[in-house]
This record gives structure tokens, sequence and C-alpha cells, in this order.
């Protein structure tokens, strides 16, 4: 299969009056052509962090950025200049972003905001971008797109916020989309449209997808593989089926089990205890120990490695759970 | 059982104003005629999206909104026809849980200001007696001494809601009304910051009113719960009963959207049409019917009555009451389309 995104080794850290925050270390992401890769994790695992460096959108002080590999297809992303750079956002790779009212530009119609792509990117004219916009916006399941284009972006309820921002991520048709958060701030009904159609359209137009959310039960509505994220480390990476059936990393477990299902008991939730550390001050070890069952002298001494335990299946840990949820 | 909150036919209806203040250009009416009964120490849910009117509809619970019409029962007792002493003296039995911990405290108030303020307001003035309750608060809802002087920015998002639950609880109040208490905070927190919330309704003997839009929680909660969409009750009643049995399309739909992560049972998903309509000019007739996959001609026209349909179980849909006796439009029964166009807001 093709290969679309190779990162390998992405550390970034940022130096604060406290101390150092190591908000991302070593991590290697592989996405292939077609696949939706989700990016899992808490807030302040570093997820937002590592999607940013990917389309190298940090700023550089004050993060402090080192990556072995960042190639993109089949270029050398490290290697490109900013103007470079900027061809290849929007046009080869897009990103969507959690909040659509804050990434839209309130004085401006929704409209001109995507045929801005189409001008930029394809040099088309104004009326010809219009045509594409229009298009855009009837694809991406928008009523009366040819009105709702001169909408500006207050006028419009927040699914359709997020459908514009999909129908500009979707506009210059890239070969990767980073999605992060996108259905957090939407309700429930809309958040099942705006999935429904984000899946349509990445397999419609053959995008691969980079899905970077908290929420397992997205992932496990349209993700084809998982990246399990904890304090900056890769703890789990895994097809999503075999993620969800078995489960190897004691802190993959605990997310599964801290999200609430329709057939569980009544009046009691399974908890993680404790709380994700400070980015400052790590615990020593694997990063999880303080809150894991199954911790043992080793895992406060020593970090453990990702190691492959089948099939396009890794985890970091020294005791992996098996498929009953037992100690292996 | 007894009832400890009664609401009976209450409105919330806020005016818009125009560009002028004396040019009223309509109403939003977030609330409209709403009648539901809290038992004493139960878990009632209120689940709707965002804009349902869910969060209104608990502010007047608690007195903090005077409902437009109808009237608000706090153990039998009509809360705004209370003279203003009397009420103040009542409100301190009714607290509330805020959704973002963040910017429900006050960052410049140390631990101890936070959760004795209440007392301090109810008039206590002896520092040792605060000091000693505030510790006790803090132990029961996880919390220790030392955290005394700490400042809010010391302390992460499920630490901080702990500090609201701890300020909620100061008063030894009888009725807790908790706004989407978990909802800001992390996946892996949610979990124990709603046990903390059961451990603590069974030791100091709370009733709760839960508002949320995640229904896998409420269910797991509540004892009854109500199904609110643009202000008015869809579907209300014992919580096992609708789950076991959701008769309203729109209780159905929602239960569908929830995205499940079992990958062994296939699950249909109803994908709902459409938009929330806006509550300034609501539909006619049923609130629901241009969104309702099962709407009929005459669910555009008449509105549902809310009926009890079986013992602690009421809904308000055509489908499952029928239509009332009365001048019925042509065809009333013959199934609708849902329009492909529904007006955004």
């Amino acid at each position: 299969m093709e290969q679309v995104l190779k990162l390998r080794n992405l550390k970034v850290v940022f130096p604060t009056d406290y101390g150092l925050i190591r908000a991302v270390e070593g991590v290697d992401l592989d996405i292939f052509h077609r696949e939706c890769v989700a990016l899992v994790g808490e807030s302040g695992c570093g997820k937002s962090v590592t999607s940013q460096a990917v389309m190298r959108l940090l700023e550089s002080p004050p993060a402090l950025i080192r990556v072995d590999a960042l190639e993109f297809d089949g270029r050398d992303l490290t290697q490109c200049t900013e103007q470079e750079m900027q061809e290849i956002r929007g046009r080869d790779m897009a990103m969507i972003f959690q909040d659509a009212m804050t990434s839209l530009n309130p004085v401006m119609t929704v409209g001109r905001q995507i045929d801005e792509m189409y001008r930029r990117h394809n040099g088309d004219s104004k009326k010809e971008a219009r045509e594409k916009t229009v298009k855009a916006l009837e694809l991406i399941g928008i009523p009366e797109p040819r009105e709702r284009a001169n909408s500006f972006p207050h006028q419009l309820s927040g699914g359709m916020r997020q459908r514009v921002l999909l129908a500009m991520a979707f506009a210059c048709m890239p070969k990767l989309i980073i999605a992060d958060e996108p259905t957090t701030a939407l309700d429930v009904t809309i958040q099942a449209q705006v999935l429904k159609t984000l899946r349509g359209m990445q397999r419609g137009c053959g995008t691969s997808l980079l899905l970077v959310t908290h929420d397992l039960s997205v992932v496990a509505s349209i993700a084809d593989r998982v990246y399990v994220m904890y304090a900056g480390k890769i703890v789990e990476k895994a097809p999503v089926k075999d993620l969800f059936t078995s489960p190897h990393h004691p802190y993959t477990v605990g997310l599964m089990a801290a999200v609430p299902r329709l057939a569980d008991e009544k009046k009691q939730f399974t908890q993680i205890p404790g709380t994700v550390p400070s980015p400052v001050n790590k615990p020593s070890g694997c990063y999880f120990h303080p809150r894991c069952q199954y911790a043992t002298e080793r895992c406060r001494q020593e970090m453990p490695r990702l190691k492959p335990t089948g099939k396009d299946r890794e985890v970091r840990c020294f005791h992996p759970l098996s498929a009953g949820g037992e100690q292996q | 059982m007894t009832e400890i909150m009664t609401l009976q036919n209450v409105s919330v209806h806020f005016p818009v104003r125009g560009a002028l203040p004396f040019l009223r250009k309509g109403e939003i009416q977030a609330v409209s005629d709403v009648s539901l009964s809290i038992h004493r120490g139960e878990i009632f849910g209120i689940v709707g999206e965002s804009g349902c009117g869910k969060t209104t509809l608990a502010s007047a619970m608690v007195g903090m909104i005077k409902p437009t019409a109808g009237q608000v029962l706090f153990e039998g007792v009509d809360l705004n026809r209370l003279p203003r002493d009397e009420f103040k003296k009542m409100r301190r039995r009714m607290q509330m849980i805020f959704q973002d911990p963040f910017s429900s405290l006050n960052p410049r108030f140390n631990v101890y200001q936070i959760v004795s303020e209440p007392m301090l307001i109810r008039g206590e003035d002896d520092e040792e007696t605060m000091k000693a309750r505030v510790v006790e608060l803090l132990e029961l809802v996880g919390l220790s001494s030392q955290d005394l002087y700490r400042y809010p920015s010391d302390f992460s998002g499920g630490q901080r809601q702990r500090l609201g639950i701890a300020r909620a609880i100061s008063l030894n109040p009888s009725f807790l009304v908790c706004d989407e208490p978990v909802s800001a905070l992390d996946v892996s927190i949610h979990a124990q910051i709603l046990n903390l919330l059961l451990e603590l309704q069974e030791k100091l003997n709370l009733t709760y009113v839960f508002i949320s839009h995640n229904l896998a929680d409420v269910k797991k909660m509540c004892d009854h719960l109500a199904v609110m969409y643009l202000g008015k009750v869809m579907e209300a009643g014992n919580s096992d009963k609708i789950f076991a049995n959701p008769m309203h399309p729109y209780t159905q739909a929602l239960i569908a959207a929830i995205l499940d992560i079992d990958f062994s049972e296939e699950r249909e998903i109803i994908v709902l049409p459409g938009d929330t309509p806006s509550p300034i000019n609501p539909p006619s007739g049923c609130r629901f019917w241009q969104r309702c996959p099962k709407a009929m001609r005459g669910c555009r026209e008449v509105p549902p009555e809310y009926v009890e349909v079986e013992p602690d179980h009421f809904v308000a849909c055509h489908l499952v009451n029928g239509f009332p006796d009365q001048e019925l439009p042509e065809g009333y029964d013959q199934p609708m389309v849902p329009r492909e166009k529904v007006p955004g807001r």
C-alpha cells in the first residue's frame, strides 16, 4: 500500500518558567492511502501537538522540535521552506478544527472562504471558484447551497458550520486530512450526521484521514487503525477491531471501561484512579504506573518499549493484557 | 415516596428585542408547558440537545429564573409566591453544581474561601467552626485538609469539580441540580465524579436533578427522566421503562445516536435530517415534525397531548396516543416524507 505519511521519532518540548514540558516524546506515525487513522488520548497527552507538528504549524520558538523523519507523499517536509509548506497546506494536506465558529472568518461569507481555496490553489477565476463551491456545499449535504454560500458563519447552525469546514478541507481533494476533534462541539444527533458525511467523503474522495480525538466511540465508528497516546508517548497501536475486542494496554482497557454503555449495570461506574500526570513532572518508569493496578517494581523503574504483539499491533507495557482482560 | 419538586405547566419565555428597546421582535420559548414531579431521594435526569431548555428548566426549579407561567412547588410551597427572606431560607436547601469547573470557581479565592462562602452568606461567623466544616467537606469529596489554602489553578479539572461539589453540599441541601457535571472533564475522570455523586447521595440522602446530553450516563444514573426537545417534554417517566421501550421517535433517535464501542452487535443508526429549529418561532403542531422520520401530515398542525401511556411513562406523540377528537386536516394520518430543506437557525 502506498504510504501517505511517515513520521519517525517526533519530539516536541516547550520550555516554560516551571520547567520543560515534554509534550511529545518520540512518536512514530504511519498513514497509508485511503486509511482513517485515529490518534486517541486525554487532554494534554500531546495528540494535538503531534498533528500540528505534522503540518508544521508549531511555532519554533517557543516549541523545540526534533524529528528523525517527516515524509508526506514521498516528500521530506523537514526540508520544505515556509512558502512550499503554504502550497502544500490546503492543497495536499488540510485540517478540520474542533470549533467551527473560531476557525471561520466571521466577517466573510462562507462561500468566499471556500472560493479562496480554489482561487489560491487552482488559480480559478471568481466565477469558476463559486461554481465549485456550490457543488462542494451540495456534496456535503447543505440544502440550498447557492443561497447558503452567501451566509455568514453566524447565520448557520453548528452542524452546518462544521459541514462548511468539511467542504473547505475536501475542496482541493487533498491526500491527507487532519481532523482535530471534528465533532466534539456538536450535539449527538448532529454528530451522527457529520460523522456519516465525513466517512462518506473520505471514502469517495480517496483521502487519508488522521482523526485526533478523545472520544473512543467516534474512533470505533469511523477509524481503521488506532494509536493510543498517554503523556506524550504512544502506548498502544492496533487495527480498530482488534483494539476494541482485545485491548492490551491497561490504560486502553481503562479508557474503554470509562465509556458508558447502554448495556451496563446501573449506579456503578468503572473508574481509572488518579489523574493524568503533570507534563512538567512525569513519574519515573512507565508513565501510567501510578494509575495501573498491575504495576510492579520494574514498571516503577523502567520505561517499557513499544513491542509488537501481533499483526500490525504494538503495545508499550511489561505486562500486557490478553483477550479476556487477564494478565499474560 | 413523596414529591420534593413539582412543576405545573411551567413556561419560561424570554423577550427578544429589536434594535430599539421598546420594539419587541418576538420571544424565545425556552420552556413551554412542562409538568413534572420529582420524588425525594431519587435521581431525575433531564436529557436533550443544546438549546432544548434543560438548563433554563433547572434554573426555574431553583428559583433563579421566574417562570412566565405555571408554578414551581418545592416541598409543596410555590417558590415564586414566597416573600424574599422566606425564599432565601428555602433556597439554602437547593443547590447547584455547574458544568465548567474552570469558570464556576473564583480564581482569586482559596479553597477555604470558596467552600465557606455559602456559610458566610448564611451568617456563620465563627472561623473555627467553619474551618472544621470545610475540612470535613473536603474529606467527603476526596480532597484533604492540606488543600485548604491552595487556589483553583493548582487543581486539575476533576479536583475542581470536587470543590464545586463540596461548596454545593456545604449547607446540607436536600435538592441538588447537577448541570452537565462531567461534560467538561476528561473521559477517565467522568467515572470518578459520577461515583462520588452516587456515594454522596447515599450518605447525605440527597435528591438530584441530573442534566446531561449523554444518554448512557443518564441511563446509569437516573431513576426517572425527561427527554426534552425545543422546550417541550417529549417523553418522561421511569428510566428503565423508557430505555426498555422508547416510544417517542426522538427518544428512539437519541438512543440510536449513541455511538457504541461494541463490535459484537450491529445496531441500526437513525440519522435525523436537519437541525434543531430556532426556539424563537418554533414549528406549529408537534415541535419535532420537521425532523421526525415517522411524521404524519396531522403532526404539522395539531400539537400532541402529553399522555400517561403506562404507569409512570408519559409520551407526547400522535403516533402513540392517536389524534384527539377534533377537526383534523385532510389526510392527517398519512405519512409525510420529511422535507429535505429544514430552515436553519
